[in-house]
């Protein structure tokens, strides 16, 4: 496979200095990263080290105390509804429970963006219903309900519902969670696919190591609310820094010890 | 002593936040509502009317026999009392009267307040612990605008109409026990039914059963969105919105009788 230096993109997502406590916690502690433009950016960390808070500021569902989020030259920080629901149209997002709305059947979870958003006629929005599903590999599937697919092909419709706007955008929340291995590698190929065909930005919040090297062109590490080290697959792969020599090779002692107390994890919650 | 005043201290605090807060909602519903007078898309006649079919036609059963009841019940006891008087005839009247003003509305209200606050309040609560709210603001669909306001609009339309149906039902309730069981003449208790009602008895009840719908819906959809945590959440948030609501009912059911008594005299 050949990999464009991640140097070498213009990046399409700038945050800076980052912030954002909870109480006295700051879960994020002045956060800088660059998401390069139509490359696959995995954001990698431990449990608790801020990663589903950093994508839930990026989409907007959380405001930052402090620091700057640029997304395709807007600074989404303190934006107003209308110039947000702009930016929104440009990403789309991938939740760790697919998010489907168990009301409706898949066709109309599909559809729902391209009913709200445009004027198409009802024709051409199911046939881009047709084509998005077919694109994540479920032909026919359209009058199904939630709960009639499996874990697996519901995260699939959610990536159709995700990209049926055509976005330049997308993020990923821990895509490959509670599927076996086979899906989760289906998963992680749609992933590559949706990237080196459409050239889509691909954003992934993630855990699983096998998955992230997989995809990854670019990595960057969390830890405590702050980035550990930014690189390519190789460069994280091969880095000198404990913490995730013992987080790639997923062993239960190292910089992390195994045993913790419980004053220990409180007062490492409070360490800001 | 300290732990008394400490626990009312808080008490009042956690009730004042969670009055502000609903007004906050009321606000933004208010907002949505009267700009979808002016802008294409913005509430949904589709999702209205397919909540109107889900709160209203689903609930006419309990309706109608909830209302029916009360109008038996209460046809029996005031003939108990009125018979001293010699004024059984009367029971026509005071079932009409007091169906249409008050137990009509407010039997409705609580009854759909259990089958319908609850069921927003679950509905909402596990769209929101499954993700689907955030789903819908990271797609530009305001959870407000998308989810509360068709549903606040509907129950407004539904909750009046069942209030005339139970109504209806009460006083046809009151008028098979007078005729059929305390033997008073069908002719007589139908004229003095209706020659009690006015048109004040009606549509002060509707007034009343307006404010329940919006006390309803709001608490109801309210608690939903404020759910936190997985399905012990939901749980208490579905708890919560029928007891507030509830509570809420009676108080402004107070107010407003007080209110209409002295500003529509009759």
């Amino acid at each position: 496979m050949i990999k464009t230096k991640p140097d070498t993109a213009k990046s399409i997502i700038t945050v800076k200095g980052l912030v954002k406590r909870f109480g006295d916690r700051a879960v994020l502690d002045g956060i800088d990263l660059e998401i390069p433009d139509g490359q696959i950016t995995v954001i990698m960390g431990g449990s608790g080290c801020g990663k589903s808070t950093l994508l839930r500021h990026l989409v907007g569902l959380y405001q930052p105390d402090e620091g700057e989020i640029c997304i395709d030259g807007d600074n989404i920080v303190g934006l107003e509804t209308k110039k947000m629901n702009g930016v929104k149209r440009k990403f789309g997002m991938l939740f760790q429970g697919a998010a489907l709305f168990n009301s409706m059947t898949v066709g109309e979870n599909v559809a729902l963006p391209l009913r709200e958003h445009t004027d198409l006629s009802e024709e051409i929005i199911q046939i881009i219903v047709k084509v998005k599903l077919e694109l994540v590999g479920l032909t026919g599937f359209e009058e199904f309900m939630p709960h009639q697919i499996s874990g697996g092909m519901k995260k699939r419709v959610a990536l159709a519902r995700a990209i049926a706007l055509d976005p330049k955008i997308v993020f990923y929340d821990e895509p490959g969670a509670g599927l076996d291995p086979i899906t989760a590698s289906m998963i992680d190929q749609l992933i590559l696919d949706l990237s080196r065909k459409l050239k889509i930005t691909s954003v992934v919040v993630s855990h699983e190591m096998k998955s992230a090297f997989r995809i990854a062109d670019k990595m960057i590490v969390l830890h405590k609310g702050k980035v550990l080290e930014t690189g390519s697959a190789e460069q994280i792969k091969n880095t000198r820094n404990p913490y995730i020599q013992q987080f790639v090779h997923g062993e239960p002692e190292g910089a992390i010890p195994f045993r913790q107390t419980s004053d220990a994890y409180l007062k490492g919650l409070l360490e800001t | 002593m300290e732990d008394f005043f400490g626990n009312i201290g808080r008490t009042a605090g956690e009730i004042l936040a969670g009055l502000s807060r609903l007004t906050a909602l009321a606000t933004q519903v208010a907002i949505t509502f009267f700009r979808g007078f002016f802008e294409h898309k913005l509430v949904r006649t589709r999702h209205v009317v397919h909540q109107i079919v889900l709160m209203g036609v689903d609930s006419l059963g309990i309706i109608c026999l909830v209302g029916a009841s009360v109008g038996m019940v209460l046809a029996l006891q005031a003939a108990y009392q009125l018979r001293q008087f010699g004024a059984q005839l009367y029971t026509g009247s005071l079932v009409s009267v007091s169906v249409t003003r008050e137990l009509g509305p407010l039997v409705a209200a609580i009854v759909l307040s259990g089958r319908v606050g609850a069921r927003l309040a679950a509905e909402i609560g596990t769209m929101k612990v499954q993700e689907e709210i955030d789903a819908l603001s990271t797609m530009g669909l305001n959870p407000v605008q998308y989810l509360v306001v068709p549903r606040c609009l509907a129950f407004l339309i539904v909750l009046p109409l069942l209030t005339v149906i139970a109504d209806i039902m009460g006083m046809t309730g009151g008028f098979l026990i007078s005729s059929l069981g305390l033997h008073i003449n069908p002719y007589l208790y139908l004229d003095k039914t209706f020659s009690a009602l006015v048109l004040k008895d009606i549509y002060t009840g509707l007034i009343k059963s307006g404010l329940f719908a919006i006390i309803i819906s709001l608490v109801s959809c309210h608690e939903g969105l404020a759910v936190e945590g997985g399905a012990d959440g939901v749980g208490k948030a579905t708890t919560s919105a029928v007891v507030t609501s509830i509570v809420l009912i009676l108080v402004v059911d107070c107010l407003a009788t007080a209110v209409l008594y002295y500003v529509l005299p009759s």
